[in-house]
């Protein structure tokens, strides 16, 4: 029904003069204008900034043109390189491992058979979401504080693993956090990454489980040929879509980095960051737009080719 | 869903979720704790040793961790009804399927989720239009998010067009049409997608540090960021020990959202997966 009068809107439409058909929707019009102004202001006014990138410019002159002197630069800087390694890496092991637990955590609420138990367990593990980055990295930095209060420690302590005195300072130690940082992301993650998942489990159909059971397939078998091979499409496509953004990691590793671990922890936005807010020298906002632009270019050809692969796998774009 | 007699296997995934559970619980659990004991807790205790309020009473005493308290609210409230407001009008636009001009004004804005100008040159022209060191720097450009803007349209397209049909042969405007069908239709969506301005907001970070150095329009994040950093330390009352008065800040933090969470579960659970799997 709907659809058809859609069709007849736009056969009337059609044959309405261009004119007639702008003075027709003109409210709407009027109704864009703030979006327009909105999406001018705050992301195509940035857009235009990016000439920076060609020049030297340090705030107080005028920018100078240099060419692609600051992109010659950059790709000198071991900083710039070892930034982006660390996007990557930390990027993409992050993304595998909370997706893996995602699943293993559906699969198992799945089987789960008192549904107020269920329900509760969900509850929680959905909780850290709504904490901030600020506040989850606060909690971390407490808990896993080198202090006598601080949590694990405490309990390496007594339990005669580390000696008092000796305690590990995990958040500043450079083996330790890499770990600890993919830890508090799945910790943080993997209950919120479960939703999507679990609506596609409630959409099988009952009657598979029915007819596998007269099968004679037992639990295992059932999770394994039916639940699991009806994530399949869900997985790939939680994986695209995030792929795609994996050139915007920053706050997440901003508020966990310290001196201690910046060669670990440095990726390209918080280097972006450090070397504008942070180098104690007067910025050169040419270089650090350059390594931006840098980035912006990465993340683009990364959404086109998710884009892409999106459509190959379940018809429409990531958009 | 299959009727069986519980066996082992079922016995064992209980025993893992409830381990599941703890690992989730046991790290707030422990600032809660924290947070109402005067004494500094060494461990993990089930109830403080020295009860007190005292943390919380010297965050909301102190006018240096109040203050960014208000800031939080204020950003919050405003912003969500900014980013409501840009987010209908722009969904509204877009379903105007025969309006001309309207795949680019959708293109205009889906643009902006493939490329950005980047943090410096958008910090640039912030810092230009005289933004910075003011809350607009902070409300305004989150408005825009043309992600949810989408997921706004999607709602919308579920309203039926004979409602609009039938309203625009009464000789009703656009306008009219807007808040008179369209958004009192909409309530979930609205709710959905307010509540999700509203996270983002309560808990931004990235806009303060970027855009505002001054300490008197630092929000609760950045407060509580400079607390645990020490950089900053907090003026403990009533016998509260530093300790105290920094986890008390971690829940105050967290409190508005942990309230309201139990009543919105399902709200939130919608934005999720209408952004996600759309048919």
């Amino acid at each position: 029904m709907a659809k058809l009068s859609k069709e007849a809107a736009a056969v009337t439409t059609n044959k309405r003069p261009l004119t007639t058909s702008l003075y027709f929707y003109r409210g709407f019009y009027i109704m864009f204008i703030p979006v327009l102004v909105f999406a001018i202001l705050f992301h195509y006014l940035p857009m235009y900034g990016i000439r920076y990138a060609f020049t030297t410019y340090k705030g107080v002159k005028d920018p100078v043109f240099i060419g692609l002197g600051n992109f010659t630069k950059m790709l000198g800087m071991p900083a710039f390189w070892s930034a982006f390694g660390n996007t990557i890496y930390l990027s993409v092991v992050k993304l595998l491992l909370n997706t893996f637990a995602a699943v293993a955590l559906s699969l198992l609420l799945n089987e789960l058979r008192s549904l107020k138990f269920k329900k509760f367990a969900q509850t929680l593990v959905y909780l850290p979401h709504f904490m901030s980055w600020v506040v989850t990295a606060s909690v971390f930095t407490l808990i896993l504080s080198p202090t006598s209060a601080g949590l694990v420690n405490s309990i390496l302590v007594k339990l005669g693993i580390v000696q008092a005195g000796n305690e590990i300072y995990f958040l500043a130690d450079q083996k330790w956090w890499v770990p600890m940082y993919f830890m508090i992301n799945v910790w943080k993650d993997t209950g919120w990454a479960t939703i999507i998942f679990m609506a596609t489990l409630s959409g099988i159909s009952p009657e598979l489980y029915e007819a596998a059971g007269i099968d004679g397939a037992n639990r295992w078998q059932a999770m394994r040929y039916i639940t699991l091979p009806a994530l399949a499409n869900t997985i790939i496509t939680v994986l695209i879509l995030n792929l795609a953004k994996i050139m915007n990691l920053f706050e997440s590793v901003f508020v966990m980095q310290n001196d201690a671990v910046m060669k670990q922890s440095d990726v390209l936005q918080t280097y972006i960051y450090t070397q504008t807010f942070n180098s104690g020298a007067l910025p050169d906002y040419g270089y650090t737009t350059a390594v931006g632009l840098a980035s912006s270019i990465v993340g683009c050809i990364l959404v086109l080719v998710c884009n892409k692969a999106s459509y190959k796998v379940r018809g429409r774009g990531i958009m | 869903m299959r009727p069986r007699k519980a066996g082992l296997a079922d016995y064992v995934i209980v025993a893992v979720f409830i381990v599941i559970c703890f690992i989730m619980i046991i790290p707030i659990y422990k600032v809660l704790i924290d947070s109402l004991d005067l004494k500094t807790a060494y461990g993990m205790k089930l109830f403080p040793e020295q009860f007190g309020l005292a943390g919380y009473i010297s965050v909301f005493t102190n006018p240096t961790l109040y203050g960014p308290f208000l800031i939080s609210v204020i950003a919050t409230v405003s912003g969500t009804f900014m980013g409501l407001a840009i987010s209908t009008l722009g969904a509204y636009v877009l379903i105007q399927w025969d309006m001309p001009g309207r795949t680019l004004l959708a293109n205009i804005l889906l643009f902006t989720m493939i490329f950005s100008g980047g943090m410096i040159p958008t910090y640039l022209v912030l810092s230009s239009l005289h933004l910075t060191n003011t809350l607009w720097a902070v409300i305004l450009p989150p408005a825009i998010n043309v992600y949810n803007l989408v997921l706004m349209r999607n709602f919308f397209e579920g309203i039926p067009t004979a409602l609009f049909e039938s309203a625009e042969i009464d000789g009703c405007s656009p306008m009219k049409i807007f808040f008179g069908i369209v958004l009192p239709l909409s309530k979930a969506a609205l709710t959905s997608i307010g509540l999700m301005f509203a996270v983002s907001y309560w808990n931004d970070y990235t806009n303060y540090k970027l855009y505002i150095t001054k300490q008197n329009l630092y929000n609760f994040q950045m407060k509580l960021r400079s607390l645990i950093m020490g950089s900053d330390l907090p003026t403990a009352v009533g016998g509260a020990t530093e300790n105290t008065v920094k986890n008390a800040a971690v829940i105050v933090a967290i409190l508005p959202f942990m309230i309201i969470y139990p009543f919105c579960q399902q709200y939130f659970i919608q934005g999720v997966n209408i952004g996600a799997v759309k048919e």
